[in-house]
């Protein structure tokens, strides 16, 4: 709790910095596994993929240009 | 949401001790005050060496005409980081140990890696600036960056998470100096206020440079190890559920300063623009312009650029000591000592030492790695923000009082979209240069 109003002095606050708080109970994706593959997440990673393999593909062109091995093929 | 039986047990402890205060405005107050610091330093350690070059180039070449840029990337920055900070609210973990878990190791290990090279290469241009800007004021390389690595290390081994989030908010409120150095050129300030809302084309038209310069300022201002680190803080500042709205305001607060920062670079490099100064970094236009703006200006922009290499190192260094200590399942925190997390300091002194060892390299190829910088962060910064969203719609990991609203996903997808194309657009410029001829 960041702010408690004290029992005994209820016009009091007593502010607790994060760091010397007690643990406070978080989310766990213990026991959940991988994020369900719903629509929207098979989509986004598809694009995600999609994404990364012409940007790949863009690299290596790269890549071959600069070591000169496409001169031959441009026009 | 399970409970720990680890945290079972210290749930149970009796309430910790705290300040006592009054009046609930002291009460509001004192909370953000403790809660402050993330937001502040993830967004002005991102006005690193690389946007102080880019911001100052963009005044320096077309004047007041792109501050415009900046009211734009303000509600953009706060909205990605807003979902940063409100994910390691709730699961008190940071950004590559969620990939890891929610979307596998093939994915975890693509991030992870790609989130290394890309800030390896970012930290060897923080070097390079800090070897520049000294070099400018009569310190050798061999001196400055050794000392500069070695101060970086210094900083966070103390063993206090406190300790370093107090020396890095001095330091970003160092940069409260560029509003000094923004008076002291006195631009024409109805310009700059007409320029600010006002999105106008420069003469000479909408040219690729142009095009490029913007998409740069776009890329520069969200980097993707922002995403990783803002969430590693957090979760190291233990911040609670109920900090979120002051960590809003943090982050809030850091965008806003952030913005107005690069804004008063810009004017700097204006100066420039105004007297016909050519110039490829920051260093050359301090040079120049010394004789004109006098030794203030000179000596103000060498230094923080300095300042904005030394914010940058630590922030992305640590970014990648947290990502991959969480990833490696070691001990990630600043509040250990340094034998108590040997991996996790061994990673940051690594990163510090190797980037600063690099740039002594004698004709080191500085152009290179700034190329390679744009196209690993036109790979990592998609996927990292693809990520975070669809982390915030995880009802399953984080219940329905944490994921995203309707009104945050119409405004996160339009963000990422926008995103996605401007890398593509900035990486393609940089690996097909033929293409844009």
């Amino acid at each position: 709790m960041a702010t408690m109003q004290s029992s005994y002095k209820p016009h009091y606050y007593n502010v607790v910095h994060p760091l010397k708080d007690v643990p406070e109970q978080k989310c766990s994706s213990e026991g959940l596994g991988q994020i369900a593959m719903t629509p929207s997440v098979r989509l986004s990673l598809r694009v995600l993929r999609g994404y990364l393999m012409l940007m790949t593909v863009m690299l290596l062109y790269h890549v071959l240009d600069l070591a000169g091995a496409l001169k031959h093929f441009k026009l | 949401m399970r409970v720990e039986e680890a945290e079972l047990e210290v749930i149970t402890r009796p309430p910790a001790s705290g300040l006592v205060v009054r009046h609930s405005w002291q009460k509001h107050v004192l909370t953000f005050l403790m809660v402050f610091g993330p937001g502040l330093i993830v967004m002005e350690a991102d006005n690193d060496a690389g946007a102080v070059s880019t911001y100052m180039q963009a005044g320096g070449q077309y004047g007041l005409h792109l501050l415009w840029t900046l009211i734009v990337l303000l509600p953009v920055c706060y909205f990605v980081q807003e979902m940063v900070a409100r994910l390691g609210i709730a699961t008190g973990k940071g950004h590559a140990a969620m990939i890891y878990e929610r979307f596998g190791k093939w994915w975890g290990r693509f991030s992870l890696i790609d989130l290394l090279v890309v800030n390896f290469l970012t930290l060897i241009t923080e070097f390079a600036a800090i070897s520049l800007a000294l070099s400018a004021l009569g310190i050798s390389p061999y001196i400055s960056v050794p000392v500069s690595a070695l101060g970086l290390t210094l900083m966070v081994v103390t063993g206090s998470y406190l300790r370093w989030e107090r020396i890095v908010i001095a330091l970003c409120l160092i940069d409260l100096t560029w509003f000094a150095l923004a008076y002291v050129v006195q631009p024409d300030w109805a310009a700059v206020a007409r320029s600010t809302v006002n999105p106008g084309i420069p003469a000479g038209g909408i040219t690729s440079s142009l095009v490029f310069l913007v998409i740069a300022i776009v890329g520069t201002t969200i980097a993707p190890w922002q995403l990783f680190f803002q969430q590693s803080c957090v979760a190291e500042k233990r911040l609670r559920f109920v900090d979120l709205k002051w960590a809003r305001l943090d982050t809030l607060i850091g965008a806003t300063f952030t913005v107005l920062v690069a804004g008063a670079m810009m004017l700097v490099g204006n100066y420039g623009f105004q007297h016909r100064v050519v110039f490829e970094d920051p260093a050359q236009l301090a040079v120049a312009v010394g004789p004109l703006a006098g030794k203030f200006v000179r000596s103000g922009v060498l230094l923080l650029m300095v300042n904005a290499a030394v914010l940058g190192t630590t922030a992305i260094s640590l970014a990648s000591a947290w990502a991959y200590g969480e990833v490696k399942g070691w001990e990630h925190s600043l509040h250990k000592k340094l034998w108590e997390a040997p991996g996790f300091y061994a990673t940051y002194i690594a990163c510090v030492g190797a980037a600063g060892a690099f740039v002594l390299i004698p004709h080191v190829p500085l152009q290179l790695v700034i190329i390679s910088v744009q196209v690993f962060a036109g790979l990592i910064l998609p996927s990292a923000i693809i990520f975070l969203q669809l982390l915030l719609n995880d009802h399953a990991l984080l219940g329905d009082p944490w994921v995203n609203r309707p009104w945050n996903n119409y405004i996160n997808w339009t963000i990422i979209v926008v995103l996605f194309a401007l890398s593509l657009l900035l990486a393609a410029q940089v690996m097909l240069p033929n293409l844009f001829k």
